[in-house]
């Protein structure tokens, strides 16, 4: 035994490359789109390397991209949740009617955010009661609870804009630390969370499990519905504190139009980072690159000053490139 | 028994097939005859469907001929083997369940009224066709709507919508109950009266005795006989099935302590098990043989919590457990290799340590997990089971059967068992793993492990078992110990005949 | 595999570089950023037309002047674009915000960095602008709600519907009840929201239409809305409905009005010119010149009076060529 110990040493080298050249093809397509982008976007606009416009980029990115980390967990798990644009309407709504019931002050501002991300779970837990409990699929459970989520925003704000009379509130999201805006260190702080929760404990590796092939999961002793269900709860969290970052940063949230279409760019971010709609797999990382992505196209068209109405065909274009790279990658 | 008996309609000369270099079919002569009724017997792997498909057109032989009415014949697929009147009725049904009865047995050979469907036209034969089977099925009704037994009357009138001058029934009765089987039988006898072949594949050694005129027997790709029935009983047959040395690729029996390790008790499922009951002790191989469908796997995942049963009780050395999940089966020391590797055993886009890990997987967790050991743990499995993969980091998808089925032991060895229960350990595995495999069985059993081994290869459960019970229909149908286990013995039971307490049941 | 990144890469760069060949490069004194929401009704495509006018006729004018024009399909894009702009170093913003609380912040932004703002139409909480202009909301409530009383000699009943439920139509809707709580004879028997929308306008005057047997006149504050409600009233053929009067004047009920329609006889004005007419204040406020024949540069308030239009005034307002 002790002498094939070194034996199986010797496969290391050659484990170590072809890992290094696995990575370089497949994994690292994300970045490799990011950095040819960033150049591009350079060489278009003589504004776009200005510090100010990169963390502009970043905050405006960080709205969805915040969602984004949650919608990975979701999609790696074999899931996908259409509602999350109009929960964070509701959970918007329902934080400032909390914020101004409080008042002033930052003890109201801590209650408000933690009801945020409290409400956030809640909402979350709903749809992965649906899917599990209730057996409908995800697709179905979360096109109606969009639909049921926008409606009673509408109704308890009575369709008009909610502004927060708190004087602090606006400093979260408008607020910058060490030269970046705050609601970019919360999406980078909580990728960082995401990554290590997705690589490095067991519920992460469970989620690959019960995405990849859930009878599996099953038989390998892993309680599959809790698994998705808290995916679900995850995913809720992540809306809640958007909505406290883009409330926060409006001082208001507009009941008809805040977190309108955010399910389709956090969708196209965790894709566009390499994780298949079919789940099994996916990276952190690449949903932030994802989402880093969908910004600079924003940003560096309206920076050019391209039609507004040309963006989306943009939008387009990368999500299908990605999605074709990943099909030749399946292959 | 039939005028018609001696005319030869089908003549096989020297068929050979092979799959990927081995040979399942080594040279079989036939002559099948019209109007007759042939059946089919061997075990599992004997040759017996592969044999049918080469004739029905869905694998094409190695070598060798096909002579139909003394022409020589090429059936490149199912459509030839139709054009020729040959049309099988296989195992699993090839039917559209939202379609309804005359719309599948027109499926794919639609009946047209210039570019539309002519509907009234293909509902009024399906009608005949059901008229002439005697069955009062509504061309109108949906698939999904019909019973077993009605299903495989769609698959029969499917079959007939072309002059059909040979049908081929792989296993018919498996899945229908004893009224079903009489209402089939009768329908054979009819087609056989309008002068059709039939080649019908069975287990169930008194149905051939029953329906056959003739009947052939295969074993290891071999025709062992061809002959008529009514010279046979059923002990005859049964031998003549098996006939084969064992040979030395088993280790030695070691010697079963007395401790019990695992006891089953009064275990149900709604018409899948009922009131299965038995015992294995550290260091023993028990073996459950038993028929496709008897219910062991069932048996076995009703045990480990992955399916609900309706009563049962099972003590893990001498402590009753609860198990409503297979975490806590885990927990007891229990570990079950699934007889479906791919389907629920590894996950295939995981690589060999975050296979191995996913069960024991809390044992690599210090606040986070420790890669690093989860990766030395899996160098150890693959040096100790001689796992040949491309690296520790490959995805489970690009090794070998032999090497998946390995890292699926090695997954469970991982969550450090008492007791395995492991269900068709060497399906698709080629004989040296098989070899490896069985050794490491047998080390496991030294080490003082219980071992349960549900397995449709006769010889391994033989080769393994210090003891075997013989599952039927969901019930024990007897208990071989030591030197009574034999091969006959064990097909007799799980066929439902028993030399010394005939359990006979009618069917008819 | 390789072959597709490449063609991706293609595209991309494709993409890019027509978006860098449509930038011409000239060195501008002055830049000036128009952000209006998208044109998602009849309203707001005439903005966007106007805005885009007033570009091409600076173009003409004054050549040191540069403009940005962009338009957002909601509330928070609108915040990014309005960043963007601010990035791209804009001397003056017009800005009509799609909800004034969402984008307060950011104006709020503009302001505060020296940047000439013109707030178009919406107008904020906080006043956070060089210059505001919009239309008089409640004088078109109150103007519609006059010539209505005159048309139905002062007696009938009357069904309202109402746009989306932002200030703005609380402004009209309420002057607007006001006007007619001094008609005794006059009764409002119903009134709803259709959000500025002619389906909707369409769908809820069929409800209208069901619900109430004697309709003498409906007042819906614009014109997109109006068209909607003249097709119910065709389709139910109804002829109780004498007098309908919509809003903001939009070309087709201009040229109705033209005809002598029977029924539509009347529009009041709430200009999408008006994103033109900001812009103009704010290159006239940038260059701090003065305002037409005016003795005075850019005022801070300019409300622009609702005008009751019909048969003798309409040709000085019918622009055929325009988009509303």
């Amino acid at each position: 035994m002790t002498n094939k110990i070194v034996s199986e040493t010797a496969i290391q080298p050659s484990a170590l490359s072809r890992w290094i050249k696995s990575i370089s093809l497949t994994s690292m397509a994300p970045l490799i789109a990011l950095i040819v982008l960033l150049i591009l976007s350079a060489m278009v606009s003589d504004h776009f390397l200005i510090p100010r416009n990169l963390t502009n980029v970043l905050r405006q990115v960080s709205y969805t991209g915040i969602i984004a980390l949650g919608m990975t967990f979701l999609i790696i798990a074999g899931g996908i949740d259409l509602s999350v644009g109009s929960m964070l309407a509701l959970v918007g709504v329902l934080v400032i009617m909390i914020l101004n019931h409080l008042g002033d002050g930052w003890m109201a501002v801590m209650i408000a955010i933690s009801a945020a991300m409290a409400l956030g779970a809640f909402f979350g837990a709903i749809n992965g009661w649906l899917t599990t409990k209730g057996k409908i699929t995800a697709f179905v459970a979360t096109l109606a609870t969009m639909s049921i989520f926008r409606s009673f925003t509408l109704y308890i704000s009575d369709a008009g804009e909610m502004v927060s009379r708190n004087n602090l509130y606006s400093d979260v999201g408008t607020g910058y630390f060490l030269g970046l805006p705050v609601p970019v260190w919360v999406f980078l702080i909580l990728a960082i969370i995401g990554h290590i929760l997705l690589r490095h404990t067991a519920y992460g590796r469970h989620l690959c499990a019960v995405g990849s092939n859930p009878k599996v999961a099953s038989y390998s002793a892993i309680n599959v519905s809790k698994v998705y269900f808290l995916s679900f709860i995850i995913l809720g969290f992540t809306v809640g504190i958007s909505a406290v970052m883009l409330s926060s940063r409006l001082n208001s949230i507009s009941p008809g139009d805040a977190g309108l279409f955010y399910e389709l760019d956090a969708i196209a971010a965790v894709v566009i980072g390499g994780t298949a709609l079919s789940g099994g797999k996916g990276t952190i990382w690449g949903t932030v690159i994802g989402a880093i992505i969908l910004g600079i196209i924003n940003n560096m068209l309206n920076l050019s000053g391209v039609s507004p109405y040309l963006q989306g065909a943009v939008k387009g274009f990368v999500i299908l490139i990605a999605v074709l790279m990943q099909y030749k990658r399946a292959q | 028994m039939n005028k018609t008996l001696n005319e030869p309609i089908l003549r096989l000369e020297n068929i050979r097939k092979s799959f990927s270099g081995v040979q399942v079919l080594h040279g079989i002569d036939v002559t099948i005859n019209s109007g007759e009724v042939l059946g089919i017997l061997g075990e599992n792997g004997a040759g017996k469907s592969t044999l049918l498909k080469v004739i029905s057109g869905l694998h094409q032989a190695t070598s060798g001929s096909v002579y139909l009415d003394q022409k020589q014949i090429h059936i490149k697929n199912p459509a030839v083997a139709k054009k020729y009147g040959i049309a099988m009725i296989p195992q699993e049904f090839n039917l559209v369940s939202t379609l309804n009865v005359f719309e599948n047995v027109f499926l794919g050979q639609e009946l047209k009224q210039g570019r539309f469907l002519d509907k009234n036209k293909m509902r009024e034969r399906t009608q005949a066709l059901l008229n002439q089977l005697e069955t009062h099925l509504d061309p109108d009704a949906l698939i999904e709507t019909l019973s077993v037994a009605e299903k495989q009357m769609v698959e029969i009138a499917k079959a007939l919508v072309h002059d059909v001058r040979i049908l081929i029934m792989d296993e018919p009765t498996t899945v229908l109950t004893n009224q079903e089987v009489a209402v089939l039988f009768r329908l054979i006898d009819k087609l056989k009266a309008q002068g059709v072949t039939i080649v019908f594949i069975s287990h169930k050694l008194k149905e051939v005795k029953l329906l056959c005129d003739r009947l052939m027997i295969l074993r290891d790709g071999h025709l062992v006989s061809i002959e008529p029935v009514a010279g046979l009983n059923e002990q005859e047959m049964a031998s003549k099935m098996v006939g084969r040395e064992l040979n030395q690729i088993f280790p030695e029996h070691s010697q079963a302590s007395t401790e019990i390790a695992l006891q089953v008790e009064q275990l149900s499922i709604n018409n899948l098990l009922h009131n299965i009951e038995f015992k294995v002790h550290r260091g023993e191989i028990l073996g459950f043989a038993g028929l496709i469908g008897s219910g062991r796997t069932e048996m076995a995942e009703a045990i480990m919590g992955l399916r609900k049963k309706n009563s049962g009780k099972v003590k893990i050395f001498n402590q009753n457990v609860t198990i409503h999940a297979a975490k806590d089966a885990v927990k007891h020391g229990l570990a079950y290799l699934s007889e479906d590797r791919q389907g629920s055993g590894l996950i295939m886009n995981f690589n060999l340590p975050e296979n191995i890990s996913l069960i024991s997987l809390k044992k690599y967790i210090k606040g986070f997990i420790q890669h690093k050991k989860t990766t030395e743990s899996a160098a150890r499995y693959s040096e100790q089971f001689a796992i040949k993969a491309p690296s520790l980091d490959s995805e489970l998808q690009y090794l070998s059967g032999g090497n998946q089925q390995k890292v699926y032991l090695a997954k469970w060895m991982d969550t450090d068992p008492e007791i395995l229960i492991l269900d068709e350990p060497t399906r698709g595995v080629d004989i040296n793993t098989k070899k490896d495999i069985y050794h490491f069985i047998h080390s496991l059993t030294e080490q003082g492990k219980a071992v349960i081994i549900i397995s449709s290869e006769m010889e391994e459960l033989i080769g393994l078992s210090h003891r075997i019970l013989v599952i039927r229909e969901g019930k024990i149908a007897g208990e071989l110990v030591g030197k009574e286990i034999e091969e006959q013995k064990i097909m007799f039971l799980a066929a439902g005949v028993n030399d010394k307490t005939p359990r006979m049941e009618p069917i008819l | 595999m390789n072959l597709f990144k490449k063609m991706g890469k293609l595209a991309l760069g494709a993409i890019l570089l027509t978006t860098f060949a449509s930038q011409s490069a000239i060195a501008a004194k002055y830049k000036v950023g128009v952000s209006v929401p998208s044109a998602d009704h009849g309203w707001t495509a005439g903005l966007l037309w106007w805005a885009n006018k007033a570009v091409a006729d600076f173009k003409k004018s004054d050549d040191d002047v540069e403009f940005y024009v962009v338009a957002a399909s909601s509330g928070s894009k609108q915040v990014g674009d309005v960043e963007d702009l601010m990035i791209r170093g804009i001397d003056a913003l017009v800005i009509l915000p799609l909800n004034p609380a969402t984008l307060q912040n950011v104006i709020n932004e503009a302001y505060d960095s020296d940047i000439y703002t013109v707030v178009v139409d919406r107008e904020l909480e906080t006043p956070s602008q060089n210059v505001f202009i919009a239309g008089d909301n409640a004088g078109l409530g109150t103007v519609s709600g006059k010539w209505l009383a005159k048309e139905l000699k002062e007696k009938g009943n009357i069904v309202v519907i109402e746009g989306m439920p932002i200030p703005i139509n609380k402004q009209r809707v309420d002057a607007f009840d006001a006007e007619i709580a001094k008609h005794k004879g006059i009764k409002i028997l119903d009134s709803q929201t259709a959000d500025w929308s002619t389906q909707k306008a369409l769908a809820v005057m069929e409800n209208f239409l069901q619900k109430h047997p004697k309709i003498d006149a409906v007042w819906c504050q614009d014109d997109d809305m109006l068209k909607g409600v003249l097709q119910a009233i065709k389709e139910s053929g109804r002829t109780d409905i004498k007098t309908v009067l919509g809003g903001a004047g939009s070309k087709d009920i201009y040229k109705m009005i033209k005809d002598n329609n029977p029924v539509v006889r009347a529009s009041v004005t709430y200009p999408p010119s008006m994103v033109a007419s900001g812009i103009a204040l704010a290159v006239a406020g940038l260059k701090n010149e003065k305002v037409g024949k005016m003795y005075h540069t850019s005022p801070s308030r300019v409300i622009l009076a609702a005008e009751l239009v019909d048969k003798h005034n309409v040709d000085a307002f019918y622009t055929p060529e325009s988009a509303y």
